[in-house]
């Protein structure tokens, strides 16, 4: 028995083992889909041929439930690339242009598969955002760090802890992240967090249990993944502190808006 | 040999491609330096509910080829800035 469990480990090579000839990959947990927009993007038209076995932009289909105004938002943002492995991650990550090198006005949207990087989304209409926004000209040698750790933590599964904790294996409950972003603007970077909920500051229970667990997210991005101390004063000219938004709030703009600082 | 299968390209799926997702973690033999997701993810052996950033960073400098799916960058409009910029095609 043990020459068969000798064999069945020679079979199974990782990259680690054997980064020419591997057999097996790491699969994610959720599968991922990367899109880009840029003023680049705007109006361009996949090629008909001989580039048709690209994906398209997906216009999703829905019961008059998304507006037009998504699939207007939703026109010039590109499709890249599809991934439910480890390996597949890096080999886009290693292929595609950093944020630092991307031109003004563009964003990459790193969502799980199946929702489009759009409030209008069933997954992200009662849902919010953590942002943070930092000066260009100081954070362009950090810029793309804090990008690969927020996507890291995003494809690992490790901004929302419940997935880890559950005790059933079979029965994982579901994680608050539905994608991250990046935009590059001619001043600053924004990088985004967005999740399925956002607390309503409604004091039941069950509200402020959601908050504690988005609480949660917005420590863990600011203190793991960007590397500011946790009692770190960000605010500063074209910079924010780590702040959460509903994106029915965000609508509002101004007084009405219920921002989370942490 | 150093040939790599993956850099073919015309040469029909590559090795990413054709590797079949991990069943059973218990049964992977890491080499020596290589963390193994298991001791992060007891239970869920089978299918890990999350990997740590420094188990990912392992794969960095391994994972270099250029997955199939990935269309030309100038498809996309996904280009360097110092590209458009040498091409005079900044939108500024």
């Amino acid at each position: 028995e043990e020459v068969d469990m000798q064999q069945q480990a020679e079979n199974i090579r990782t990259v680690f083992n054997d980064p020419t000839n591997f057999n097996v990959k790491h699969p994610l947990f959720s599968a991922w889909t990367l899109w880009f927009d840029s003023p680049a993007t705007k109006g361009r038209n996949m090629p008909q041929t001989p580039m048709t076995s690209f994906p398209q932009t997906p216009v999703p289909q829905t019961p008059g439930g998304l507006a037009s105004a998504a699939q207007g938002w939703m026109e010039d943002i590109k499709r890249v690339i599809s991934f439910d492995s480890v390996e597949e991650f890096w080999g886009m990550y290693n292929n595609i242009v950093p944020p630092s090198n991307l031109p003004q006005r563009a964003n990459y949207y790193l969502f799980k598969e199946g929702i489009i990087p759009a409030w209008e989304d069933d997954a992200n209409k009662n849902g919010g955002k953590w942002s943070i926004q930092l000066p260009k000209d100081k954070n362009r040698p950090n810029v793309d760090k804090m990008w690969l750790y927020t996507m890291l933590a995003a494809i690992g599964e490790t901004f929302d802890p419940v997935l880890a904790n559950a005790e059933n294996p079979d029965d994982a409950p579901q994680s608050l992240i539905t994608g991250v972003i990046v935009s590059t603007r001619p001043q600053f970077y924004r990088l985004s967090i967005w999740t399925r909920s956002a607390p309503q500051a409604t004091g039941t229970d069950e509200d402020n249990k959601l908050k504690e667990r988005v609480e949660a997210i917005g420590r863990h991005f600011k203190v793991n993944v960007l590397g500011y101390q946790s009692n770190a004063k960000l605010h500063a000219p074209l910079a924010t502190e780590v702040e959460f938004l509903s994106h029915k709030d965000s609508d509002k703009k101004g007084k009405q808006a219920r921002k989370i600082i942490v | 040999t150093g040939a790599k299968p993956t850099s073919l390209g015309s040469a029909g799926p590559s090795v990413l491609a054709n590797a079949r997702h991990i069943d059973d973690f218990s049964a992977v033999n890491y080499p020596e330096g290589i963390s193994s997701p298991i001791t992060e993810n007891a239970p869920a052996l089978n299918k890990p509910r999350h990997y740590s950033r420094d188990f990912l960073l392992q794969f960095m400098d391994v994972c270099k080829d250029k997955p199939d799916n990935l269309p030309p960058l100038e498809i996309l409009g996904l280009q360097p800035e110092s590209y458009q910029i040498a091409r005079g095609g900044s939108n500024r």
